[in-house]
């Protein structure tokens, strides 16, 4: 359908055609179903029409309408009504006052089905069909009836039996509405004529059996009264019932309101001239008889097909909730499950069984789960899960599985025990999602991260490696001068051996010394994931120092350190550690490089607050943080620097993160800024938990 | 007094060992770990030379020699560094150092540098008590000594320098000669080198 902006004027046009076309059909339709009726009361003596047609046509006219614009059929109508009539010879009063009951009829009908029922599908639910049962076949014409009597009183005069008059218009409305009302009302609001959408079976199958029905009625309707054994009256009556409900029970209450029509029509064609069992002496009574029949039959059938669909339309809807869950679910890789402790059952979705590598026959079981899960995870994962839902919790644990092919899966399950339970819950469901992307995403992450911050501290040691190379340089050079000084006291005439000695044990002492250095460089440039041990503080900020030795001297820098005595240690990776220190301490070097040398100074301190944390602080008299620092310092690639990558701070922030911390970046009243972490100390619990 | 090196040095370790290395080979040798101590505790009649560092907190070496020469200390100066860097070895070496060596320095290249201090140390206290000497000679000249020595070393005649100061030439004769006997010289030639050591300077 195209999309197109269409002139005002033409939508106008279009819709008047429209209307214009309808009002047309509908006084013509209405003229044809009067004709219809009347042409029952030609072709027989015996009977005339049990129902007036030309209501429903009114009827199913407002109700296919909005309310507003409900006078254009009754006035679509009155001309045919008129024409009609006036074709039989009814003296206008009559015909006005029969015209009036009629639209009155319809009216009333239409408007109180509206407010109840609302609107198509007319028949959807139980509820629905019982409200139109009510309003269209037994309230309404019952009150309409009130009126309609008055024109059998009106022709006959006196002697018109008013109560009969009430029965004849009530049973003629409620007749027609309940045969020729449902069908109508069906046909005209169905969306699109899906005929062609029904399989070929059903309809073969349909056309069979509204063949059949039309046989067993027109037997059933013919056979003569009386002429046969009587007896068997009753159950020839029922023959045409068990088609009429195989009708409803298979096709809704289209089924059913087309089964009743089919009936009512064959009826009142074998009616028209007889023998019939329904046609006793007067016609009034044989119709009477007839509509009887019909409404009596029509009614619970009617009532059937509408809840035959109603419990369709339920089942119809449950299964495309879950056929919308299960196709979310598979988008998601999610798969559900549910175990019931009682009964040992484990229910697993498809999606799941697959997931777990179950072949298409195999059971599902609790056992057979659990042993999916990997070795090394198991324990852990029930436990935790037991835990969580012991606790009345929702639990989610992720672990390893092993599937049958020898696959390695991760999982992430997520389980709450359902309903009340006390203490061990009766039953629990959960989801599986496959998070294996994820996990291998992530480690992916954590390696890059790695290797980022390697390239950093590489990098780093780069900077620095002037003064690491000093720094080794002294020990060495201490290292020849006592090397060459024992030679020659060795070469004396009585050699002190006692000095000898003494000089040999300062060799090891220098050797350690750049032992120490090389073990932290080595440290340093190492690319390895983080590994957590005990670490002091104190000894990190010295060897920091001490790296950093030489390139403070040539800055010029002062350096004063208050460490705090018998500072506890952290549990962390040292190396890592050492790198947040190095950069903290480059960074407050740099800030330096603008100030006069007499006030470059550099205070580092560590501190044990409250017992439990120990804070780090370096703190440099520099140019401080300005406005863009202060809020974007640890951003990513943020740099005040001119061939500064804007890496450190954001890595070191993310470090201390990981080890339980936070790094901060403060101005100080006095000029230059403070950079402050705070680290939980070690204690029993952790050195538990890591090395367990 | 023997001759002692001064050693300044941030490191302990390395003032440690080179004390050492020095003492096996007879010298003395005092260690400073600042220089500020060693400026503090410094004789300059004390024989010996200055071996410093390059990198040191505070005051450098650089810096230390800058000042000893600003305080008109002679002393001379041995540069051991871990850092060889040319710019600051060419300074030191415009400023008068000794040397510049780098560490890890080999005995026998430390000891050259110090013996070649020595000598240099040896030759700067000649001067200075060969100078001393002259300069309490010259003490004890009168005013007109001073001038007849002036007038000499001018290449004046005796009669010349009569006429210069207002006297006879037995008189500028007799000055003369108390005046060569007194600074223990024989000829003009030895006057005027003596002279110039003094830092007399021709007077026309």
């Amino acid at each position: 359908m195209s999309v197109m902006a269409v002139h005002p004027n033409t939508r106008r046009l279009v819709e008047f055609e429209r209307e214009a076309r309808n009002f047309v059909l509908v006084g013509i339709a209405y003229y044809l179903a009067a004709q219809a009726a009347f042409f029952i009361g030609t072709l027989s003596d015996k009977i005339f029409a049990p129902f007036w047609p030309p209501n429903i046509v009114l009827l199913c006219a407002l109700l296919l309408a909005p309310t507003r614009r409900w006078w254009l059929p009754v006035l679509a109508v009155f001309p045919a009504h008129a024409i009609a009539e006036h074709g039989v010879g009814m003296p206008v009063p009559q015909m006005l006052v029969a015209f009036a009951t009629n639209c009155a009829y319809a009216i009333i009908a239409a408007f109180a089905l509206r407010r109840a029922v609302g609107g198509p599908p007319w028949f959807g639910t139980l509820r629905k069909a019982w409200l139109y049962v009510l309003i269209a076949a037994i309230a309404t014409p019952a009150v309409v009836a009130l009126g309609g009597a008055y024109v059998r009183v009106l022709s006959d005069g006196a002697t018109a039996n008013y109560a009969l008059s009430w029965t004849e218009w009530f049973m003629s409305n409620a007749l027609g509405s309940m045969t020729l009302g449902p069908v109508a009302l069906i046909a005209l609001s169905a969306r699109r004529w899906s005929l062609s959408s029904l399989p070929t079976r059903l309809l073969i199958e349909a056309g069979l059996l509204g063949v059949a029905l039309v046989a067993v009625c027109a037997v059933v309707f013919e056979a003569s009264v009386g002429n046969k054994a009587s007896g068997f009256l009753p159950a020839l009556l029922y023959l045409p019932l068990p088609l009429v409900l195989w009708a409803a029970v298979r096709f809704g209450v289209k089924g059913a309101s087309g089964a009743i029509l089919v009936v009512t029509l064959v009826l009142i064609w074998k009616a028209l001239n007889g023998p019939s069992i329904f046609l006793t002496g007067d016609s009034e009574t044989s119709v009477f008889a007839i509509q009887a029949f019909l409404i009596g039959l029509s009614i619970p059938i009617l009532l059937l097909g509408a809840s035959i669909d109603e419990t369709r339309h339920a089942e119809q809807a449950v299964r495309e909730s879950e056929e919308r869950m299960t196709v979310a679910a598979v988008a998601t890789s999610l798969s559900m499950w549910h175990f019931n402790y009682e009964s040992e059952s484990f229910w697993l979705t498809d999606h799941g069984r697959e997931m777990f590598g179950f072949a298409s026959g195999e059971a599902v079981t609790r056992y057979a789960v659990m042993s999916r899960i990997h070795p090394e995870d198991r324990q852990t994962a029930i436990e935790a899960m037991q835990a969580a839902t012991a606790a009345g919790k929702l639990a989610v644990h992720e672990f390893r599985i092993v599937r049958p092919d020898g696959v390695i899966r991760w999982i992430r399950c997520r389980a709450g025990a359902l309903g009340d339970y006390r203490g061990a819950p009766a039953q629990i469901s959960g989801t599986f999602s496959d998070i294996t992307e994820r996990k291998a995403a992530e480690a992916e992450v954590a390696l890059q991260r790695q290797e980022l911050a390697h390239m950093m501290r590489v990098s780093m040691l780069g900077e620095l490696s002037g003064g690491i190379a000093h720094e080794l340089t002294q020990p060495l050079s201490a290292i020849l001068s006592n090397a060459e000084a024992a030679r020659i006291l060795l070469t004396q005439k009585n050699p002190n051996l006692a000095e000898v000695a003494e000089v040999l044990d300062d060799i090891i002492s220098e050797d350690n010394r750049a032992g120490e250095v090389i073990h932290r460089l080595r440290g340093l440039l190492r690319k390895s994931e983080a590994k957590f041990e005990p670490a002091d503080l104190n000894d990190l900020a010295k060897s920091t120092l001490r790296l950093l030795h030489n390139e403070l001297i040539n800055r010029r820098i002062r350096t004063s350190i208050n460490l705090e005595r018998d500072l506890p240690l952290v549990s962390g990776d040292p190396v890592q550690l050492q790198q947040v220190l190095l950069n903290l301490l480059l960074n407050a070097m740099d800030a330096m490089n603008e100030m006069v040398p007499s006030r470059r100074k550099i205070v580092i301190s560590t501190l044990l607050l409250n017992g439990e944390e120990i804070e780090v602080s370096v703190a440099d008299s520099g140019v401080g943080l300005s406005q863009a620092g202060q809020t974007s310092a640890f951003q990513p690639f943020f740099t005040t620097k001119e061939r500064g990558l804007g890496l450190g701070l954001s890595l070191s922030s993310s470090i201390i993160k990981l080890h339980g911390g936070e790094l901060a970046l403060q101005n100080n009243a006095h000029g230059g800024a403070t950079a402050t972490f705070r680290l939980p100390r070690l204690n029993a619990m952790m050195v538990a938990a890591k090395y367990s | 007094m023997r001759f002692t090196t001064f050693l300044v040095d941030d490191d302990p370790g390395v003032l440690k060992a080179l004390s050492r290395l020095i003492r096996t080979a007879g010298y003395e040798s005092r260690g400073y770990l600042s220089p500020q101590d060693f400026l503090r505790d410094h004789d300059p009649d004390v024989p010996g030379c200055a071996i410093l560092d390059l990198t040191m907190p505070d005051i450098d070496g650089l810096e230390l020699q800058q000042k000893l020469s600003e305080d008109s200390i002679e002393r001379p100066i041995i540069f051991l560094t871990g850092n060889a860097d040319i710019p600051a070895s060419v300074r030191a070496m415009k400023a008068g150092a000794v040397d510049f060596l780098t560490k890890p320095v080999k005995r026998e290249d430390l000891l050259t540098a110090i013996a070649r201090a020595e000598e240099r140390d040896a030759q700067v206290r000649q001067n200075r008590s060969e100078l001393q000497t002259i300069e309490n000679k010259l003490a004890q000249l009168t005013p007109r000594e001073r001038e007849v020595l002036g007038h000499v070393i001018d290449g004046k005649l005796n009669k010349q320098i009569a006429a210069a100061l207002g006297t006879v030439e037995k008189t500028v004769k007799v000055h003369r000669g108390r005046m060569m006997a007194k600074l223990g010289i024989r000829s003009v030639a030895e006057l005027v080198r003596l002279a110039g050591r003094a830092g007399i300077a021709a007077q026309h």
